[in-house]
């Protein structure tokens, strides 16, 4: 495939002055940054602001519009610059996060969190009069959201860049993770809300352009499902931004919040705390999903294409568990232990529910959504264990989950490209037609699965361990879940990996071709998932101890336990 | 100094590293000849890398059984003390590898408080790790060596053995990591990378439905295992906050939950621990896994399935014998001490019936090694519960003799598997031979299907033919079955003695069952062992297959024959007191064999010494040597025995055949009654256990409850989905009809509109 399209690939001379252009600013912009940028009042360089979330809207704004200004016939020309150009771009906002992480660029202790305060913080003034401000800041949690959807948007772009009309795929792709920087890091309430909202538009127009057969109602059902949840939300928003004269700033309202604790108060009164609450937690756990409001997903799954499910299972749906954080858990602490039941009785049954339904479906695809839908369940338990360690597994498990997840949608997308098909069953032998993918196909299930040195091991004992010490014999119930997730795991990869005679059997849908395996650019991007979940499971403490860290943080703060 | 210790992280990170090596290096030159016939497809490097590994380990043991008993001052480091392995803290040599101290750090709370912890990684070595150790690292290599002849050249395999040396490695790199993490969490990690690497191996042919089929069941079996034994794992960390073992076994730890009085919760915790031990050693009711897990390559069956990984869940019940043994918990976990032994003794006897009447010769192995387990569940079972009445000197006896078991079985089993790949080997090859010699197929494959070479029933009189087999498998069975003076017969003599002895203690009484069914076994064990050698080595040929049969492929007489003189030399180590060692730590090990023999024998044919219930345990111990040694053996000869027609087997296997014929001939013995009986039947049918479970998973309970939540979330769930969608729909195909573009139609709908706003405002004022 490849081949053939760098066979036709010629580049016209106005598309070479433009692209060389284009890269010429980046590289200057990027050089002059330092120089250029805001620092606060710590010193530090506003990392954020820009590189992070102004630079990929932007440049995949200005990627599309060049693209749509070429003519059809050159638009062939024109994808292969436009594509490396939103890698280049994905690299280099994952080089910035990086060296954040390891403190090359500002010297921070992510291990080390203390409750609303922000190792890295920027705020501009923008609207007073409607007291919005532009105001972004990261600690450990957003910081692993962050890094997360930044080490994925290569990965997910290596992986489907064969893509067809990548002239617009890839741009969107870098839109989204902007997009997804920008909810992480908005301390601002309605610049959350409209980042939260801007995730919407390029996956409906991933799933709407790219997506299988039925893509029409399922970006619709998407779109309208979770815009209803988000409108609850936003009316909690609004009622929180009057009832506390006019701000949107979250960490303004978080310190009121623990003022209010503080003093023994109830913050806004019970009642109030309460509805506000149950508004927030309606809208993440849609995003999440959770049961009973998780039907959208496994829809917007088998029609979205590749990248679409590996985004939105990968980074979107941790928008969910990273809300519940931000609000639920550090605004509305009362209320969060008046509805512990109500989160454990969701986490549960998302849990058990979720992988019932997974033993009970024959897509492949739909099989995984759902269990992304079980796995959500573990961070609502997390959280309703009101331990520390449970809301590090639930952290953790965000993160795990999010390589570990996009890695099982790349196996389905790439199963459904070569096959035409995503029926468990419908073909065997998958070891013998295409090894390669059997492979990865075995490693994700067993990563899934929580096979031990993997990520997904790692959230689960510690949320085992905090769930026992919560709630004692409840443990039952995840221990049934390990079963089950076992079993359809296993029931898959028996009808699909293994069988079929030396021969194999192959699908009809693949009509007498003979099947094919993965391509290079699908095989590095599955490879590069596959080490990064061993290096995580096997140094979780890589980003454990920062997520331990903001844990106690917030634990203490909410609580008001004392120190270690 | 450097010490051994310090290399010992190489022996787990050696292999573990070669795993992704071998697999890529042969994806890369799969198919060339050099790879092919000098690189063995990866065969060479893993059986360097396991030489390798098993040069650290013999340092490694040297060095610990130097530092304990001071032989080697250099190694005697400040950590390293000797004491008995059924204690905690200053047992052992333990070493945290530094970096590795706190491999996740996190924060829980106590009660009000907040507390930090950490799980780690370290190594912990005491008698039970280095002799297991050593069954490890030896077999490895021996089984690495054998599968050298046995997969290369087998056609079937070519271009795909790499991925056998590949996940080989992985395994024993789990196994080594198990048998030497210091704490259960680790324990259980590389517990679960066996699992997966069982899992793969089973599934080796992976075209084989059948082969797909019993890997899954394997997994999903020791998997519902493995989640009772994680969850015991919680319960533990809740009571000790800690899964090291030298925290949770030292008295402070110990006393704190007694204080606490937690004693239910961690008898609790380590019955939870023991399902998991249930399930990986295939004991009954988690048993159905093994026989089939038959599916797998025959090297993997002799190391995974016979020799190591069966083994993790006795190493575990062993790693909790110190809680039994802690004389603070005196009496409170005798519960799970019987269940143990009952388990043990219950699925001994289970487990050998089946063996009875299998045809295929794994299977009949696989029951035996299901069977001898059991045997060591039981003794493991006595030695804690005496242990925890505080008959230490009976207890620390038992324990011995368990782990002495565990070292026998484990060499005769796999040198017994080995030996049954051969024989399927050289059967296979045979019946290639003979249809090339008709010369009427083209490809061997069509004919192949209907010949199974693993069937007993095909084979017979191959001692002549096979006479390095012949004696090995020989040897191996007398071990099993524990006719005197080899292998076996130390150990298991030992276990039946001091289960009786429990069971004739007082309080006792419960044991009598488990120490009967023992009895019972031992004669079984007789009969199908001997029942699987006469069948197989004895008697004409069956087949014009076993008549062709020639032992011929290189490599795989060499581990056969140093395992033969391995279980031989069993006497060696049970002279040298072995069972005091593994149980009661290094002061007891001699070199004076000569005496420890004679102490041994007196120990193991008049055991009981001054004791009352001496005269009864010495009529037991006649009674299992009349039962093993005579009634097995002579019955089964009786059935299957025979002269073999035109070889001459070697004169030490000649007069066990001359005198098979002689009994077969003298006896008129007719089973054809039994053997189409309906408990033939059911016994074949591995008493429906089976197809039960499948019935419970697949018709009855678990997929149709899937099916019906997968309907309830298409239908009800999103059904209201829907239905709101349809709902909207239709209200606003409603709304817009009203849009009728007349005139008439908008003037009325005003003036209607402004009549209601009229009658509002009245009714409000």
């Amino acid at each position: 495939m490849s081949t053939h399209q760098n066979a036709n690939f010629k580049m016209g001379e106005r598309e070479m002055i433009l692209i060389t252009g284009f890269f010429a600013i980046i590289a200057i912009l990027t050089y002059m940054f330092p120089s250029l940028a805001e620092t606060n009042s710590a010193g530090q360089i506003d990392w954020i602001t820009m590189p992070l979330v102004g630079f990929p809207i932007i440049a995949s704004g200005v990627l599309m519009a060049f693209a749509s200004m070429a003519s059809r016939r050159r638009k062939h020309n024109i994808e292969v610059p436009i594509k490396l150009a939103s890698l280049f771009f994905s690299l280099f906002m994952l080089a910035i996060t990086t060296s954040l992480f390891f403190g090359i660029l500002e010297s921070i202790n992510w291990d080390f969190s203390i409750f609303n305060s922000y190792e890295l913080e920027f705020s501009y003034a923008w609207n007073t009069t409607l007291g919005v401000n532009w105001h972004v800041g990261m600690d450990a949690l957003s910081f692993s959201m962050v890094w997360l959807t930044t080490l994925l948007l290569p990965i997910v772009m290596i992986t489907t860049w064969e893509e067809k009309a990548g002239w617009y795929h890839h741009p969107l792709i870098l839109m989204m993770g902007g997009a997804l920087i920008g909810v992480f890091v908005s301390l601002d309430l309605f610049m959350f809300y409209v980042f939260w909202e801007l995730t919407l538009i390029p996956m409906f127009f991933l799933i709407l352009k790219w997506g299988g057969s039925e893509r029409r109602y399922a970006a619709q059902k998407f779109f309208i499902y979770t815009f209803t949840a988000s409108v609850i939300m936003l009316l909690g928003i609004i009622t929180l931004y009057f009832l506390n004269d006019g701000s949107f700033d979250i960490t303004e309202l978080t310190r009121s919040s623990q003022a209010a604790s503080d003093r023994g108060d109830v913050w806004l009164g019970a009642k109030m705390q309460n509805a506000l609450f149950l508004m927030f937690l309606l809208g993440f756990l849609v995003k999440l999903p959770a049961v009973p409001f998780h039907t959208w997903l496994p829809d917007a799954h088998v029609q979205a294409p590749t990248s679409g499910s590996m985004l939105l299972a990968g980074v979107m749906l941790k928008m969910g568990g990273y809300g519940l954080f931000r609000f639920c858990v550090s605004m509305f602490p009362d209320a969060l232990v008046n509805f512990q039941w109500l989160l454990l009785t969701i986490g549960l049954v998302s849990l058990v529910y979720g992988s019932l339904v997974c033993l009970g479906q024959n897509n492949l695809k739909k099989m995984v959504a759902y269990s992304s839908v079980s796995h959500m369940g573990v961070i609502t338990l997390g959280i309703a264990t009101m331990e520390p360690l449970g809301f590090t597994a639930a952290i953790f498990m965000m993160f795990a989950h999010g390589i570990i997840s996009p890695m099982l949608f790349a196996v389905c997308g790439s199963f459904k490209h070569h096959y035409h098909t995503l029926e468990i069953g419908a073909m065997r032998g998958l070891a013998r037609h295409s090894p390669f993918l059997g492979v990865f196909m075995m490693f994700s299930w067993m990563a899934s699965l929580g096979l031990p040195l993997l990520a997904g091991f790692v959230a689960e004992i510690a949320v085992l361990i905090a769930f026992w010490k919560a709630f004692g014999w409840w443990v039952l119930l995840p221990g049934l879940t390990l079963v089950i997730t076992a079993a359809y795991y296993l029931w898959s990869m028996q009808k699909t990996i293994f069988e079929g005679g030396l021969e194999g059997e192959l699908p009809e849908s693949l009509q007498g071709e003979s099947p094919v395996d993965i391509s290079r650019w699908e095989g590095s991007g599955m490879m590069i998932m596959a080490l990064l979940i061993v290096l995580f499971g096997i140094l979780p403490w890589i980003v454990f101890d920062m997520m331990s860290g903001y844990s106690l943080a917030v634990f203490t703060g909410i609580l008001g336990f004392g120190g270690v | 100094m450097m010490s051994a210790i310090d290399y010992a992280l190489l022996i787990p990170i050696l292999p573990i590293v070669a795993f992704p090596v071998i697999l890529f290096i042969g994806q890369m030159f799969n198919g060339m000849p050099s790879w092919r016939n000098a690189w063995k497809e990866g065969g060479t490097i893993a059986v360097v890398v396991l030489g390798v590994v098993l040069g650290l380990s013999l340092s490694l043991i040297s060095g610990y059984i130097g530092a304990v008993s001071g032989w080697d001052a250099s190694n005697a480091s400040g950590e390293v003390s000797a004491h008995s392995a059924t204690e905690a803290n200053d047992d052992a040599v333990s070493a945290n590898v530094g970096e590795y101290d706190s491999w996740i750090n996190f924060h829980i709370t106590d009660g009000d408080n907040l507390i930090s912890e950490s799980f780690g990684f370290g190594i912990y070595l005491d008698h039970a790790s280095v002799m297991l150790l050593f069954v490890a690292s030896f077999l490895c290599l021996m089984i690495g060596i054998f599968s050298l002849g046995y997969m290369n050249t087998d056609e079937i395999n070519l271009d795909r053995n790499h991925r056998f040396y590949a996940e080989f490695l992985l395994f024993s790199a789990g196994m080594f990591g198990m048998v030497l993490a210091d704490d259960f969490l680790w324990l259980f990690i590389f517990w679960e990378i066996m699992g997966l690497c069982s899992y793969l191996l089973i599934g080796f042919y992976y075209d084989k439905p059948s082969a797909a089929y019993a890997a899954k069941k394997a997994f999903l079996t020791t998997r519902v295992g493995d989640v009772f034994l994680f969850i015991g794992l919680l319960m533990m960390w809740n009571l000790f906050n800690s899964l090291e073992f030298a925290t949770v076994w030292s008295d402070a730890a110990i006393a704190q939950v007694v204080a606490d009085g937690n004693q239910g919760q961690l008898h609790l915790a380590l019955g939870m621990m023991f399902i998991g031990a249930v399930g990986k050693s295939a004991q009954f009711p988690l048993h159905v896994w093994l026989p089939d897990a038959m599916e797998g390559p025959t090297p993997v069956s002799a190391l995974i399935h016979a020799a190591t990984m069966v083994n993790a869940g006795l190493y575990l019940v062993v790693r909790m014998i110190p809680f039994f043994a802690n004389d603070q918990l005196a009496g409170d976990l005798s519960t799970l001490a019987l269940t143990i032994a009952w388990i043990g003794g219950f699925t001994a006897v289970f487990a050998a019936l089946i063996a009875f009447v299998q045809k295929d010769i794994k299977k009949v192995l696989a029951y035996s090694t299901m069977s001898q387990l059991a045997y060591i569940f039981t003794g493991l079972g006595a030695a804690a519960w005496l242990l925890n009445n505080g008959h230490t000197t009976a207890g620390l006896f038992a324990f011995g003799a368990s782990l002495f078991h565990l070292f026998n079985h484990a060499m005769a089993k796999g040198m017994l598997f080995m030996a049954s790949g051969s024989v399927i080997h050289e059967m296979h090859h045979a019946h290639h031979k003979i249809n090339h010699s008709h010369g009427d197929h083209d490809d061997g494959h069509h004919e192949e299907d209907h010949f199974d070479a693993q069937d007993m029933t095909n084979m017979g009189g191959l001692a002549g033919k096979m006479p390095i087999t012949a004696t090995a498998m020989a040897v191996g069975s007398m071990s099993i079955i524990g006719i005197p003076l080899i292998g076996g017969f130390w150990s298991k003599e030992g276990i039946i003695a001091s289960t009786w002895k429990a069971a004739l203690t007082d309080g006792g009484f419960l044991l009598i069952g488990p120490a009967l069914l023992l009895l019972i076994g031992a004669g079984m064990t007789g009969f199908y062992m001997s029942r699987m050698w006469f069948m197989t080595f004895a008697g004409k040929a069956k087949t014009p297959v076993a008549d062709e049969v020639v032992e011929e492929t290189p490599f795989i007489p060499i581990p056969l024959v140093i395992l033969t003189f391995m279980t031989l030399g069993a006497i060696i180590l049970a002279s040298m007191h072995f069972i005091g060692w593994a149980s009661e730590g290094f002061g007891h090990f001699s070199l004076d064999i000569v005496s420890g023999l004679v102490h041994e024998l007196k120990h193991a044919f008049l055991p009981g010494g001054d004791d009352s219930v001496s005269s009864i345990l010495f009529l037991v111990t006649m009674l299992t040597i009349f039962l093993s040694m005579i009634l097995g053996p002579f019955t089964a000869m009786a059935l299957y025995g025979g002269r073999l027609d035109a070889y001459k087997a070697k004169p030490w296997l000649q007069w066990l055949i001359n005198l098979s014929h002689k009994v077969n001939r003298r006896s008129h013995f007719d089973n054809t009654a039994w053997a189409e009986s309906s408990l033939a039947e059911a016994l074949d049918k591995r008493l429906y256990i089976d197809d039960f479970y499948d019935n419970i998973c697949e018709k009855w309970i678990v997929v149709p409850f899937a099916n019906i939540c997968a309907w309830f979330d298409r239908r009800v769930i999103d059904g209201a989905v829907k239905g709101i969608e349809y709902g909207s729909q239709e209200t606003s195909t409603y709304i817009r009809s009203l849009t009728t573009g007349s005139a008439r139609d908008y003037i009325m709908m005003a003036v209607l509109g402004i009549f209601a706003i009229f009658l509002l405002i009245w009714g409000v004022a």
